[in-house]
């Protein structure tokens, strides 16, 4: 057998682990949820996910140290005209730290200040975003929902595929941002920008 | 024509980009495509409700969510088929989607059941396996101004100019959504989209990995087996299928209970995707049935004329292979081809067809926001038709039609995404009419990412077919004192023209809130050169064919004009996550008249008459846990004065449990009366469509 395919092999087997590990938390889950009544609500379900998502995307980049006020100022994850999130995104952040930072998250109404935000996340309703996206000065992760949001200059925007969340990179934007997207951020992504 | 040309244009771009985006795979090296293959064979199917309960979990716990690594991330399903209608949101046509779970809850056990669920089509069935289909006006037996295509191949027929819908089946689990135009799609969809097109798209190969099987019976529904298996691995899927039902009469007064049906189906589908993301997609099909009718057949010899209750003998197949392949962002080409093949045996006349057709596509993103997409297709159908009874014959026997079509088209960006500007024409020549054109104007205005108003200009075109030009009908008038028999013959017409439409169309989304969602879309429809049926001279002696007789000379022209008007409002509203309520006014005034000069013989009450005024639709969706499933729908028709038809309300109920790998469920259909009228349309007393009620047990692992 070829090494390539031993590699694939192993990996697989990772993942077949991983997977009983997962069920059986998931079984225990089933056991409790059985007695709940009614189907998960779809649209915060989307969105607790991209919730997940935003806080992965603070893990796996890194800010020049310009990016902040302080060294102490948090990272902080900035949500631009309506929050899609409805709470689960301040949640999901409650005593998690990413290099020491704490985790803030704010609500703008309109371009942010410099150093205020590293990530920066313009929903559906969005308007401008070519404009809001020339305008903001570097250090800032963009993330978006449309699929227009890469062509219009951001960084990283959402897809839904077959009923899941994937998302596309722009590597080149976050670059000249002067932000570093790990190779592990990449290499889950469903495309990623040329 | 279709899936394919839907990956390109203006109504489709949407509804394309979905289709590719769901089977866009992750680059290669991406291990986190091994997790879903085995999530989806070996642990998640064989447990049924293990991806809902995580998604469950995942809602009641969001802080869980957090943990999860970035593959596992993208596995989560966030959205259900169901959403589909938002995708559909940003579309410059009245669209809607039916999707395989509003079929499943609606207990519909055929597509032409299904559509009842669209608004402004008009289902009526006509007896057990017949039904008469409209959009917009202008039902009748074989839906004649509606395109029906199925995963991209062509089920409209050139023979009578429409679709025989007893012989459009699939597994109705493996649907995955049927999209619905309403109003002219004739610039992207292909010729004879008048009034609208119905598109019927079934799963991805990953998306039916396992086994299913299921059996049930009722009243109606007599006995139903259905079987599927799937397998494959991340890149490579497979299903295979194999259905089989028999089906009893409906109500009939006088006993004739001519329309029973028996079929049996089976069929496959591969998709793999290979190196630069591209996507193959092999499938096809092939079916057997037997379809009870009562036709009129008249022959120049005694009897002359009488009602013929036998089987038609139906059976056919198809193959088709697509290759896509994305080039770049918003750059792709798509290839398909497919041969299909269809046999009719019927009391009065029998017809074998084989269909060959090729499609391109290429979609092309240029500078100022434009995206162009240009397109080639041939169909080439050699056809032979088989005389049963001397008064219904083609001439000649052995023909080949053919379609050639272009199209070219382009989407502008006017406004930085919010105003959209889409321009484009088909050109097509058939063997029954010169070059035509079929150009649309569209655009599209989307002031927030909640509203979306569109406007339409389309110029439709239904081309002739077999039926108006190399066909010649009969019918017995009765027989003079010295015996010698009269007849009247529609001629064939081959100076018959194609019917042309002029479509203006406005329409209207909102999502209000996250519960609501609004539909709304208005028409005037102006139609000219419409078919009609004349007397084409004064009756003379004929000789040939023998013996010697009467005749009133006849034929099918365009000799009709005139417009509809109308509009369909679909609300859909979720009270709570568990409760879903969907339904649709559809509203149609039709006003025909003759052309100038024309000689109609009273087509036009019959057209005017034949499709209702007014259609309501309510379904209601009830999740109780995750093990029961509570369904109703209610309907209204208003009365069809050309059919004959009293209008009519009737609901349908479904109620359904399950557990683990099992699921029984109790549909009930037609439940408000014994047995009501839809449509006339056949000789002898009209049939009355009977209250039905079938129990269906389905395992899958």
């Amino acid at each position: 057998m070829d090494p390539v395919n031993q590699i694939r092999l192993r990996q697989r087997r990772q993942y077949t682990r991983r997977f009983l590990r997962n069920l059986a938390v998931l079984l225990s889950l089933l056991a409790g949820l059985w007695q709940r009544v009614g189907a998960a609500d779809e649209q915060s379900l989307e969105y607790q996910v991209k919730a997940a998502f935003l806080l992965n995307f603070a893990k796996f980049t890194e800010w020049p140290s310009s990016a902040f006020r302080s060294a102490d100022a948090p990272l902080s994850i900035c949500i631009l005209g309506d929050d899609p999130f409805d709470g689960v995104l301040d949640q999901m952040i409650r005593g998690e730290a990413i290099n020491g930072r704490k985790l803030a998250v704010l609500q703008i109404k309109r371009q942010p200040r410099p150093q205020t935000c590293q990530v920066l996340f313009m929903g559906k309703t969005q308007k401008d975003i070519r404009r809001t996206l020339a305008d903001l000065g570097s250090g800032v992760l963009t993330v978006g929902e449309e699929e227009s949001f890469l062509r219009e200059g951001g960084m990283i925007t959402f897809v839904i595929e077959n009923r899941r969340t994937r998302f596309d990179v722009n590597p080149a934007a976050a670059d000249s941002a002067g932000l570093k997207l790990s190779s592990k951020l990449l290499s889950v992504a469903r495309t990623v920008k040329k | 024509m279709s899936t394919l040309e839907c990956v390109c244009s203006g109504i489709p771009v949407t509804i394309g980009q979905i289709h590719k985006e769901q089977r866009t795979r992750a680059p290669k090296g991406t291990s986190c495509c091994l997790v879903p293959v085995r999530l989806l064979l070996f642990v998640v199917l064989p447990l049924m409700l293990c991806a809902a309960q995580e998604q469950d979990a995942a809602v009641r716990n969001p802080a869980d969510l957090k943990n999860l690594t970035l593959e596992e991330l993208s596995q989560i399903e966030v959205t259900t088929p169901s959403k589909a209608p938002a995708r559909a949101f940003q579309t410059a046509a009245a669209i809607s989607v039916i999707t395989g779970e509003d079929i499943k809850r609606s207990g519909a056990t055929s597509i032409p059941e299904a559509l009842r669920l669209a608004p402004g089509v008009e289902v009526a069935r006509i007896d057990g396996n017949k039904w008469s289909i409209g959009i917009r006006g202008f039902g009748s037996r074989l839906s004649r101004s509606v395109l029906v295509l199925i995963d991209g191949r062509t089920v409209y027929t050139p023979l009578f100019s429409g679709t025989y819908w007893e012989v459009q089946d699939t597994l109705m689990d493996d649907i995955d959504r049927i999209e619905v135009i309403r109003g002219p799609g004739g610039t992207i969809w292909g010729p004879n989209a008048v009034n609208g097109v119905i598109n019927v798209i079934t799963k991805d190969a990953h998306d039916t990995q396992g086994m299913l099987a299921s059996v049930g019976g009722g009243n109606e529904e007599q006995g139903f087996a259905n079987f599927r298996y799937g397998g494959g691995t991340e890149d490579f899927a497979y299903r295979v299928y194999g259905k089989a039902f028999t089906r009893g009469p409906e109500s009939h007064t006088d006993g004739r209970n001519f329309d029973d049906w028996r079929a049996a189906q089976t069929g496959m589908r591969l998709d793999w995707a290979g190196r630069h993301q591209d996507k193959f997609t092999l499938q096809g099909d092939l079916y057997d049935e037997e379809a009870g009718e009562s036709v009129q057949a008249t022959s120049y010899t005694p009897p002359f004329s009488w009602i013929a209750n036998d089987n038609a003998l139906l059976s056919g197949g198809n193959v088709m292979a697509r290759w896509a392949r994305p080039l770049a962002e918003g750059n792709d080409l798509q290839v398909q081809a497919y041969y299909d093949r269809t046999n009719r045996h019927e009391p009065n006349f029998g017809e074998t067809r084989n269909t060959f057709d090729v499609d391109f596509l290429q979609r092309l993103r240029l500078p100022a926001r434009q995206q162009v997409s240009w397109g080639l297709g041939m169909r080439f159908s050699p056809v032979h038709d088989i005389e049963v009874v001397s008064g219904l014959t083609f001439r000649p026997n052995d023909r080949t039609d053919y379609l050639l079509t272009g199209f070219l088209q382009d989407d502008i960006g006017l406004v930085d995404h919010r105003l959209t500007l889409t321009l484009g024409t088909k050109v097509l020549r058939t063997n029954f009419a010169d070059l035509s054109l079929e150009p649309s104007v569209r655009l599209l205005w989307t002031p927030t990412g909640r509203d979306t108003v569109w406007a339409a200009f389309t110029h439709g075109v239904r081309t002739p077919s077999d039926a108006e030009e190399n066909f010649n009908l009969s019918g017995f008038l009765g027989s003079a004192s010295d015996g010698t028999p009269s007849f009247a013959r529609f001629n064939a017409n081959n100076a018959f023209a194609p019917e042309q439409l002029n479509g203006y169309e406005l329409g209207y989304r909102r999502l209000l809130g996250r519960s609501v969602y609004l539909d709304i879309a208005g028409f005037y429809n102006h139609y000219h050169d419409l078919f009609d049926e004349e007397i084409a001279g004064s009756t003379f002696l004929e000789t040939s064919p023998a013996p010697a007789h009467f005749l009133l000379p006849a034929q099918f022209r365009n000799g009709l004009r005139g417009a509809t008007e109308g509009g369909e409002i679909a609300p859909e509203w979720r009270p709570t996550s568990f409760w879903r309520l969907r339904g649709s006014y559809s509203y149609l005034h039709m006003n025909l008249g003759k052309s100038p000069g024309s000689g109609d013989i009273g087509t036009a009450p019959i057209i005017e008459g034949s499709s209702p005024g007014h259609q309501v639709l309510v379904q209601s969706a009830i999740d109780i846990k995750k093990t029961f499933q509570f369904d109703l729908t209610y309907r209204y028709t208003s009365a069809l004065p050309g059919q004959n038809v009293p209008s009519y309300s009737t609901g349908d109920a479904r109620f359904s449990w399950r557990r683990s790998h099992v699921e029984v469920s109790l549909v009930g259909r037609n439940l408000l009366q014994p047995s009501h009228f839809e449509y006339g349309g056949e000789p002898g007393p009209m049939v009355a469509i009977k209250r039905s009620v079938y129990a269906k047990i389905a395992w899958t692992q």
